[in-house]
């Protein structure tokens, strides 16, 4: 297997951050975190997995997180590594791209899979093929969102070095005036072993309670289809799965009234089990579940929820 | 205020087909106007309605844009005229090349106080090239946009991320991405189709934006349908309890 040199990562999100650098072990030899924070967050990338930290400043009350780009640019321009891994939050897709722009090449967008001959994949057509792709640049650039690596284990042993670099301020163009908590309870569907996903086939939003019941009592989280988050407003954004949602490999997948449109099924079929109950025998999700009922799920969820309820 | 709003023409991926050997067949799939760049479009007419100027719609690619029914798609939704950049050389371009041709044609066109893109293409997705013209432009630069307010020489921004909501103070001329929700994109009446036939379209070709040498960053090796994976496709019809009973039995068993 040939091992990059160089792999570095960047997010804005500390939690992905760490779970790149660890995962980038399977890219490169050494893995260096750009990182926005203090020492103890230093440590905590380097107990994930980083074996160096450039410590480049806090953020404060004028510095946004797109201020330490040029400082980024610079360390790149001198250092150049073979790969640079965005984490693909908003802020670093955007980031990813100015500086792929500023260096003359594009970005490997949202890869989820590096091949060792330095080739890479992507979703393409809302989920209905995978491209694979690779870069002409002297220094890759790539997003890479959660889950990507697989789950990674912190070392609380690991040892690695930190060094402090100097800011360089941006040329502001953008002034933050105001940040604040998004309205909804923020979910991380990622994370969820089972999952009870709901679709068109309910009728009214009230009927929901029967998928919420039962996730309740198998200990699952809820996720839907996009028109029940976009369009209905049944649940938040973040509860929709699919190409522009959320892409998960739970355990389970219990699908509800979803008739299994690619750019849904795209975000579950990795799933380790699907199970589907859905009126339309024609459904395409009849051709991708392990367990299934063409049938009302206004009379087989009632009946499933008694039961699993009597059993306990 | 002059906008320019970036559209991409994109197949309509209910009608890509599979082949035997996992490649895609889009040869029937209907062209149209990439679905996130629709809400663009429409944020562009909303910031003149509010602030007065003028709309101008910008794509680059391959000769289908050069299709009658789509220059009036895209004319029947309001901008005030049409520029396009066609070049069989565009039919795949990467993130990189899509940027630095929109930018040659913005400088072209000249006097852009407003940039407006959509929040990817309804094709690949990549989410890129508003960042890269931003860059490439040396403007103000930002994604994620779901509310835009003009104030003077200024805009004034919501910005959606994962778990906040920012307002920022963006100065002119800026380069902005925004959100599929950041308004309904209009049905066209059929006074606005009627119209859109007699508004000023410009073509160039790339040696016109001075831009003979694009070369490709990136190589795209294949394309294909992802592997399904292998299902047991125990499927039962009907709503009687027997029925339920081996589903809870199945389930029980992946609980465990």
């Amino acid at each position: 297997m040939s091992l990059m040199k160089n792999v570095w990562v960047f997010s804005d999100k500390q939690d992905i951050l760490a779970e790149i650098c660890a995962g980038a072990h399977q890219l490169g030899e050494r893995v260096t975190a750009l990182l926005i924070g203090n020492q103890s967050t230093a440590d905590e990338v380097i107990k994930a997995g980083a074996d160096h930290v450039y410590l480049m400043g806090e953020l404060d009350g004028s510095r946004m997180v797109e201020d330490f780009l040029p400082t980024i640019e610079k360390l790149v321009e001198d250092h150049k590594p073979e790969l640079i891994i965005f984490g693909n939050t908003k802020r670093g897709k955007l980031m990813a791209g100015r500086l792929a722009a500023k260096r003359g090449t594009s970005v490997l967008a949202d890869v989820i899979e590096f091949a060792e001959d330095g080739t890479c994949k992507r979703r393409v057509y809302g989920g209905a093929a995978i491209s694979t792709i690779k870069s002409n640049a002297e220094v890759a650039i790539a997003t890479v969102g959660s889950g990507v690596f697989g789950p990674q284990s912190l070392d609380e042993s690991r040892q690695g070095t930190t060094e402090k670099v100097e800011f360089i301020p941006a040329d502001s163009k953008i002034k933050c005036l105001e940040r604040r908590a998004k309205g909804s309870v923020t979910v991380n569907l990622t994370a969820a072993k089972r999952v009870v996903a709901v679709g068109r086939g309910f009728a009214e939003k009230e009927d929901l309670k029967m998928a919420e019941e039962l996730a309740e009592l198998i200990g699952a989280e809820i996720a839907c289809t996009r028109p029940i988050a976009e369009g209905l407003d049944w649940l938040p954004r973040e509860r929709y799965v699919g190409v522009s949602g959320v892409m998960f490999k739970p355990d389970l997948y219990i699908a509800l009234g979803i008739s299994g449109q690619i750019q849904h099924m795209v975000g579950c079929n990795q799933s380790k089990t699907i199970i589907a109950i859905n009126k339309d025998k024609a459904a395409p999700i009849f051709k991708q579940v392990d367990y299934g009922i063409v049938g009302d799920l206004y009379k087989v969820l009632p009946t499933l929820i008694e039961k699993l309820k009597a059993g306990k | 205020m002059n906008v320019i709003t970036c559209y991409k023409i994109v197949p309509d991926d209910q009608d890509i087909i599979v082949h035997e050997d996992r490649t895609l067949g889009l040869e029937k799939a209907e062209l149209e106007i990439g679905q996130y760049d629709l809400p663009a479009i429409e944020a562009g007419m909303k910031v003149v309605a509010d602030a007065g100027g003028k709309v101008s719609a910008l794509s680059v690619g391959s000769k289908h844009l050069e299709n009658t029914k789509l220059k009036k798609a895209v004319l029947s939704r309001g901008p005030d005229d049409l520029y396009l950049v066609v070049d069989d050389s565009l039919a795949d371009a990467d993130t990189h090349q899509t940027a630095r041709t929109l930018a040659a044609a913005i400088k072209k066109i000249g006097n852009a106080d407003l940039i407006i893109c959509g929040e990817g293409s309804s094709d690949l997705y990549a989410q890129q090239v508003g960042a890269q013209l931003g860059e490439l432009l040396g403007m103000a630069t930002i994604n994620a946009v779901s509310k835009i307010t003009v104030e003077g020489d200024k805009v004034i921004v919501e910005r959606t991320l994962e778990d906040e909501v920012e307002v920022l103070e963006v100065s002119l001329p800026a380069v902005i991405s925004v959100t599929t929700d950041i308004i309904q994109p209009r049905i066209p009446s059929m006074k606005e189709v009627l119209s859109a036939g007699k508004k000023p379209v410009t073509q160039w070709n790339l040696a016109d934006i001075g831009l003979a040498d694009n070369p490709k960053t990136m190589e795209t090796i294949n394309t294909l349908a992802p592997e399904l994976a292998e299902r047991k496709l125990i499927i039962n019809e009907g709503d009687s309890e027997e029925v339920v009973d081996q589903l809870l039995a199945n389930l029980r068993q992946e609980l465990q």
